[in-house]
């Protein structure tokens, strides 16, 4: 009987699943394997696997505690310098993250609407095809600028920087212009370098301008200004909310938004008109003190105190006292300083601040980097020359600004506008714009304007939602990425765990879909190990022995702080200018009056809160538990004017659009400001959990870019809010 | 009082930047259903009007006393007293009477009522992590603290700290440890900087309140078993309420996360 099977076919089947069976329960999967081989691991799968956080960007050294090929717990890594042993909150649930029941697991293929969310899940195969030939389209038809590639932080972004050069597209976006660059190009003009290190050890004073470190943590610069509080330094801290910081600080002002400025420029008056700057110092290594000198008179703290709202006995005082404590004395120059369009000249009277009480090699000092010059790398051929310019402006509108920074919001702009030229498809990777990005209602919009979008995340994000094909990555304790130099020693990320379905990491995607677009020669790894060994050739260690660490020492002598070598034009510490002045710009901060809300109107403030990272963690469910509902901080006094209370529901209305959120009516802030938490108010019905929570401050935010440093001003945007 | 050798957490009010850190890293150590927490904060708020404000935290968990009053309120003997200093809970001998919710005057057991009978676990109280010290690892909550406001040692060594501290800073401290001597000493010490009752903490004598349940005990003890049995029966009455109450609310609610879950 043709249908039936003989006995002998029978017997082949048998054994064949019990082969499949022996397969799969007895083999361990490649990673525990290695593990093992290690010793990492004991003969039942358990054990502790180091590796490094990803549920931020400050990189922090874990140890992975493994039982039968699961993650039970995440303990900070002693040996690593950004966690000594402690890992935050985020860090603690980041195995949530691995585990999210919402992870995805395959490539999909949009087939609904866009915004729909309508997928079909498709193999790798088909999904880089598709991309690569869609790629390949756009590059034909319009060349490869119109393809915009954005990506953000991440220790893959040299693969990624490297596929968008492979391409020849100049477009490159990174959410730094959200962030935090007029604190990178302050620091360029006056230091020569993007941010000098800090070191709070023998620090006596330190005045905080905004940086809330106490929930914005970054767990080992929290610690030591924990540790610093503790010692009894005092830390005067200024923002118009009282937050968690403002609580531990030794003092509190509550400036008015948007004159920081006025506040740095009256204590460099006291300074200088009192004579109490450190001479040697300014003598030494400053440049263009006496044109500062004779531009500062005016700044007097009477002129501050009608401006910031700080009595001017008050600013006279802090002067005082921050050069009694010089130079052990650190005025902090902030991190996310996108908040005004003259947040660039108040970085810039930051880092003037400090030359003036000469606290170089005290507090500050020249940053080590993380440059991979001891590492090797892949072999490469040149890049294409690239002959179109920027989307974002950068040079040729705003030359200020590093190629590698860019202004993302004026590459959406010029998405949408067409001009210079019309961008026709967009690759992201782990990065959200449709959450980041001001006035969100534009981005979708520009969304719109695309041929083709691609996204590479662990969720379905919010820009994932509105992308064509979603390819699925390994989490950070799933995969491999480049080495990170901290110190004197190159740390590893490596997978603890199996990658959950079809996930795979960065290096593999980027190496696969360049391979299909015709750009394998860029891509001489086999795999991520290949990589790493690469990486580990000239040192003379195999991966293998860098698993078990999680580090590797580099060779020779690597100081912590490297001689001071200021890369400015006088290659000392410009209080002047001479580059700026070339620009077209002001040489010397001087005081540029903020836009100011029209009555009835409120400052918008953002923030962060300890238990959320910008917009890819509110779907961690052990952080949701932990965190505070996100509700609309308004002044009680001002909340009562307007008849509201705490939990009624508001429709806060910019220009831009409008919310409806809980409200908060807490004392913990100005009357003329509102505060929102960013990170919520999520589009994407694939996020379980963080979908339907909160509202999101992007529908609310107007773009405002800084010609200087390209920097987004988010707190110029304005708001009403009206019970509903 | 002579000198107990054991192991204790100390806890720095002044130090503590409510991150949540520590609730995190118990809820993931110790597998805490999503909708519980063996840590939690209480005395937490803002003080004062804008802009003369004060905030306070407190980390608020198991106070682990020498003499617990839950050990003696409990009539089967479900608690008992490390001789390191852990007050541990054997939910296979609880009956779920609730005496040690009564008789803790922290408040620190809380009742399980939708997995109690169902699991017999009926009480959820921190163990000072003893999975943990035993193998010379710091409890969960102490080891992450970023901002260094959790501590661990032996009970004497963090006791003399303690001390030091308040010696040195005057200024800076109310000039007592908090669970030193309260109900008989505890094995979690407070430092702060505002009065102990403003972090929610209970004003109590230094002798514990055991000694006067005890007594009481003594006599009621035969009356509790049986009132147990009774309370038993009307929580699974309660229960099957509870769990048809809870079926209806999910499925109100499908997707969204209740309050419970925040």
């Amino acid at each position: 009987m043709p249908s039936s099977l003989s006995r002998r076919d029978f017997l082949k089947v048998g054994s064949a699943a019990l082969g499949a069976m022996v397969l799969g329960e007895f083999i361990p999967p490649a990673v525990a394997q290695a593990a093992r081989a290690n010793g990492l691991l004991d003969a039942t799968g358990s054990g502790y696997v180091p590796g490094m956080c990803e549920m931020c960007v400050w990189r922090c050294g874990l140890l992975a505690r493994v039982a039968d090929g699961h993650v039970v717990k995440l303990e900070g890594n002693p040996e690593h310098p950004h966690s000594n042993g402690k890992l935050c909150p985020r860090g603690q649930s980041g195995l949530l993250t691995t585990y999210d029941p919402d992870r995805l697991l395959t490539p999909l293929i949009r087939v609904g609407k866009r915004g729909q969310g309508l997928f079909r899940k498709a193999s790798w195969e088909e999904a880089l095809d598709l991309v690569a030939q869609k790629m390949l389209d756009i590059k034909q038809k319009y060349g490869p600028e119109a393809m915009i590639f954005s990506s953000t932080h991440n220790l893959s972004q040299v693969q990624f920087e490297n596929l968008l050069n492979a391409f020849g597209s100049p477009n490159y976006g990174t959410q730094r212009s959200l962030c935090f660059n007029a604190m990178i190009v302050a620091n360029l003009v006056t230091y020569g370098m993007e941010e000098p290190a800090r070191k709070y050890e023998d620090l006596k004073y330190i005045i905080l301008t905004g940086r809330n470190l106490m929930e914005a943590i970054s767990t080992s610069e929290t610690s030591a200004l924990s540790q610093a509080l503790d010692r009894g330094v005092k830390v005067v801290y200024l923002d118009p909310r009282f937050t968690k910081t403002a609580a531990k600080a030794t003092e509190w002002l509550a400036i008015r938004p948007g004159t920081d400025l006025a506040f740095h420029l009256a204590l460099i008056n006291v300074l200088i008109t009192e004579g109490l700057y450190n001479r040697l110092h300014v003598l030494n290594n400053t440049s263009g003190f006496d044109r500062l000198a004779a531009s500062i008179g005016q700044y007097t703290p009477d002129w501050a105190s009608g401006i910031t709202g700080i009595p001017a006995e008050t600013i006279q005082r802090i002067g005082r006292e921050f050069a009694s404590a010089g130079p052990y004395a650190l005025a902090h120059n902030g991190w996310r300083t996108s908040n005004f369009i003259n947040s660039f000249q108040t970085e810039r009277a930051i880092a003037i601040l400090n030359a003036l009480v000469g606290n170089w090699g005290v507090a500050m000092f020249p940053s080590a980097g993380e440059e991979s010059g001891t590492l090797g790398a892949p072999p490469q051929p040149p890049y294409p020359r690239i002959s179109a310019q920027r989307l974002d402006g950068v040079p040729w509108k705003y030359p200020f600004v590093p190629l590698k920074i860019g202004v993302f919001q004026e590459l959406r702009e010029a998405a949408l506008s067409g001009t210079p030229y019309q961008a026709h498809g967009w690759f992201i990777a782990r990065q959200n714009p449709a959450m980041s990005l001001p006035d969100r209602g534009r981005t979708l919009e520009a969304f719109g304007k695309m041929d083709f979008i691609t996204t590479v995340d662990i969720l379905m994000n919010d820009t994932a939602w509105f992308s064509d094909v979603v390819l699925p990555e390994a989490s950070y304790l799933e995969r491999y990425d480049p080495l990170n130099i901290v110190g004197d020693k190159a740390f590893l990320r490596q997978p603890v765990i199996e990658a959950q379905g079809q996930a795979r990491s960065a290096l593999w995607i980027y190496k696969e879909l360049g391979t299909r677009l015709g750009l394998g020669e860029y891509f001489q790894y086999r795999d991520e190990e290949d990589y790493l060994n690469q990486q580990l050739a000239p040192l003379g260690v195999s991966l293998v022995q860098v698993r078990q660490q999680g580090y590797v020492k580099l060779p020779g002598e690597r100081v912590e702080f490297p001689e001071a070598a200021w890369n400015t034009p006088s290659s000392k510490i410009e209080l002047y200018s001479s580059t700026l002045e070339q620009g077209g710009f002001s040489a010397l901060p001087q005081w540029e009056e903020p836009p100011t809300p029209p009555a009835g109107q409120f400052y918008l403030l953002t923030g962060k809160v300890a238990q959320s990272t910008q917009f890819g963690s509110q779907n961690n469910r052990l952080l949701h538990k932990y965190s505070d509902e996100p509700r609309l901080w308004m002044n009680v006094r001002a909340a009562k004017n307007l008849g509201l209370s705490s939990n009624d529901k508001v429709e806060v209305a910019s220009t831009a659009g409008k919310i409806h959120i809980k409200l908060d009516a807490t004392q913990a802030i100005r009357p003329d400001c509102v505060y929102l938490t960013p990170g919520y108010g999520h589009l994407s019905k694939g996020l379980t959990t963080a979908y339907g929570v909160g509202a999101s401050d992007s529908d609310l935010h107007l773009t405002f870019t800084d010609p200087i440093s390209g920097g987004q001003a988010l707190s110029q945007t304005f708001v009403t809010v009206k019970k509903i | 009082m002579p000198e107990i050798k054991h192991k204790a957490f100390l806890f720095d009010a002044t130090r503590c930047i409510d991150c949540r850190a520590c609730m995190v890293a118990c809820s993931v150590e110790n597998k805490i259903p999503m909708n519980k927490t063996r840590i939690w904060v209480a005395g937490i708020g803002l003080k004062g009007e804008f802009p003369n404000l004060e905030r306070d935290t407190m980390v608020y968990h198991c106070m682990h006393c020498n003499e617990p009053d839950c050990l003696s309120a409990c009539p089967v003997g479900a608690y008992s007293k490390r001789a390191d200093g852990p007050v541990l809970y054997d939910s296979k001998k609880c009956i779920g009477c609730r005496y040690c919710m009564n008789a803790c005057p922290f408040g620190v057991p809380h009742f399980d009522w939708d997995n109690g009978l169902v699991d017999g676990a009926f009480i959820d109280k921190c163990t000072l992590c003893t999975q943990r010290i035993d193998i010379g690892l710091e409890p969960a909550c102490v080891a992450t603290c970023p901002s260094g406001a959790l501590m661990f040692g032996e009970r004497e060594d963090l006791l003399s700290y303690a001390h030091d501290r308040l010696a040195a800073q005057p200024a800076r401290y109310v000039n007592h440890v908090y669970g030193e001597t309260e109900n008989g000493g505890a094995s979690y010490f407070i430092l702060s900087h505002v009065p102990f009752k403003d972090l929610g903490l209970p004003e109590l004598p230094s002798s514990p309140v055991k000694d006067v349940s005890e007594k009481i005990m003594r006599f009621t003890l035969p009356s509790a078993v049986g009132l147990g049995v009774v309370l038993t029966g009307l929580a699974a009455g309660v229960h099957v309420i509870n769990q048809k109450k809870a079926a209806a609310k999910m499925v109100e609610a499908a997707g969204s996360p209740t309050e419970e879950e925040k």
